[in-house]
């Protein structure tokens, strides 16, 4: 079923707001719903049932999902992400498959596949943990970033710091590598982020950025801690 | 080179279209996407400014400022440049006159411009406040970032500016740096620490916010280190 939505204060503040009509339901990451009418009605939803949740949750995943139904008539849901930023719409089609990076996801059509067992790029490298997503079936989904969101055609090979990556196509291949000339490591210096981590994506097909990443920002906080004292 | 600036002012990102044989110099950290056949090179520069010395000038400058080198090949490439907090970049072109930028407001520049950490640098660290400051000369663009918006202010005579705000200013003006208040007590708890007040004629960039007063309000609520 279609769904009526409108994305509000872009990019740097980006909403999403959701007209739902009568008995129509859609899937929002769990704690993104801002405000709503009240004939809307939410259940947290277990993909897979309960233990494939717990084992989410084991693997440090944070997509937890509720979905959210107008009951009898139609209503409005406005949907917030957690950072600030912006929000993108994307339309699956039957076959094909959208990679998101986890904390990304906004919504979804309640049909599609979240594939969360994939784990993307975990276990390559310790110490950064980009979770992508693996979205299937046919409907539509609402992606989010830090920052506003940029997309790039790639035809050939392309570069993104792994902080950056939002989402990508299934028709573009990927890989984590190290970009030496990147590195800081040699140079004794101890910033989280900037070491030189880039996914590499090849192919054809369509690739999001975000024009921030969180990492800069909690090294710049991290330095404004108070000391412990003895 | 040509360059287009994305969404201003406060998500702000550059995408630069590279010809082939050449070459960007940007602060490390600062890439976020580019083409694959681009070169890249995290080192300590060698000629001006270069060498050992000039790496460890870098480093009193805050580590963050290793730059990075990126070059094109025979082909043509593009790279997209973001700054580490929510803000604006504001492009600058330099003619030989000097700038001045304060460390945490450069962003990149094209290889005929140069960067030095100045003498300035140390007058201000002598003042309490850890800022830094980068004396660029030469000729070529300079990238500049900011926390917040950026706007401009055309000094001519006197003006005054919290070191905090600073992104940056021309070299037609002399600066020292002074308390707000009139007695320290006053500079102390009064909030608005230290000021730079300017002489001359010259451009000041501003930002419209001050990082660490940002750093300060949330950093101090976390939990210590």
């Amino acid at each position: 079923m279609k769904y009526k939505y409108a994305i509000d204060h872009s990019p740097a503040y980006a909403s999403l707001r959701m007209n739902l009509v009568a008995n129509q339901s859609i899937t929002v990451e769990a704690g993104a719903m801002a405000a709503m009418d009240t004939n809307i009605t939410m259940k947290s939803k277990m993909r897979g049932g309960i233990l494939k949740s717990v084992g989410r949750m084991l693997g440090g995943e944070s997509l937890f999902l509720s979905e959210f139904t107008a009951q009898n008539k139609s209503g409005e849901l406005l949907i917030s992400p957690g950072v600030p930023g912006d929000v993108c719409h994307y339309a699956i089609s039957s076959g094909r498959s959208l990679f998101l990076q986890s904390s990304g996801f906004v919504a979804c059509d309640p049909s599609l596949e979240i594939d969360t067992k994939f784990q993307g790029f975990k276990g390559f490298f310790s110490g950064e943990s980009l979770f992508l997503v693996k979205m299937s079936g046919d409907g539509d989904v609402w992606f989010s970033s830090y920052g506003a969101i940029v997309e790039i055609p790639v035809n050939g090979s392309y570069l993104v710091d792994t902080g950056y990556v939002v989402a990508f196509e299934d028709s573009l291949n990927y890989n984590v590598e190290l970009l030496g000339g990147l590195s800081r490591k040699g140079l004794k210096t101890s910033i989280f982020g900037g070491d030189g981590l880039v996914c590499r994506f090849s192919g054809q097909g369509r690739l999001w950025i975000q024009t921030r990443h969180v990492g800069p920002l909690v090294n710049f906080l991290h330095a404004f801690r108070p000391v412990k004292s003895d | 080179m040509k360059y287009d600036i994305l969404h201003q002012p406060d998500s702000a990102i550059v995408k630069i279209q590279m010809d082939a044989q050449e070459e960007l110099i940007t602060e490390a950290g600062a890439m976020v996407a580019m083409s694959s056949n681009l070169d890249v090179n995290t080192t300590l520069r060698k000629g001006k400014g270069g060498g050992i010395m000039g790496g460890l000038k870098r480093m009193l400058a805050g580590e963050s400022l290793f730059l990075s080198v990126f070059r094109s090949s025979a082909e043509a490439g593009e790279i997209y440049l973001a700054p580490k907090l929510m803000g604006d970049i504001l492009p600058y072109s330099l003619n030989g006159e000097g700038l001045v930028v304060q460390s945490t407001g450069y962003l990149a520049s094209t290889p005929g411009v140069d960067i030095e950490l100045g003498f300035q640098g140390f007058k201000s660290l002598l003042s309490g406040e850890s800022i830094f400051w980068l004396n660029v000369s030469g000729s070529g663009l300079v990238l500049l970032n900011a926390f917040g918006g950026i706007y401009e202010i055309d000094v001519d005579g006197e003006y005054v500016v919290d070191t905090g705000h600073i992104v940056a200013f021309e070299k037609g003006l002399s600066f020292r740096i002074s308390k707000a208040n009139t007695s320290w007590w006053g500079a102390f708890f009064g909030g608005e620490g230290f000021v730079c007040r300017f002489a001359g004629k010259g451009k000041v960039y501003c930002q419209t916010h001050n990082p660490s007063a940002f750093g300060k309000m949330v950093g101090g609520q976390l939990p210590p280190r």
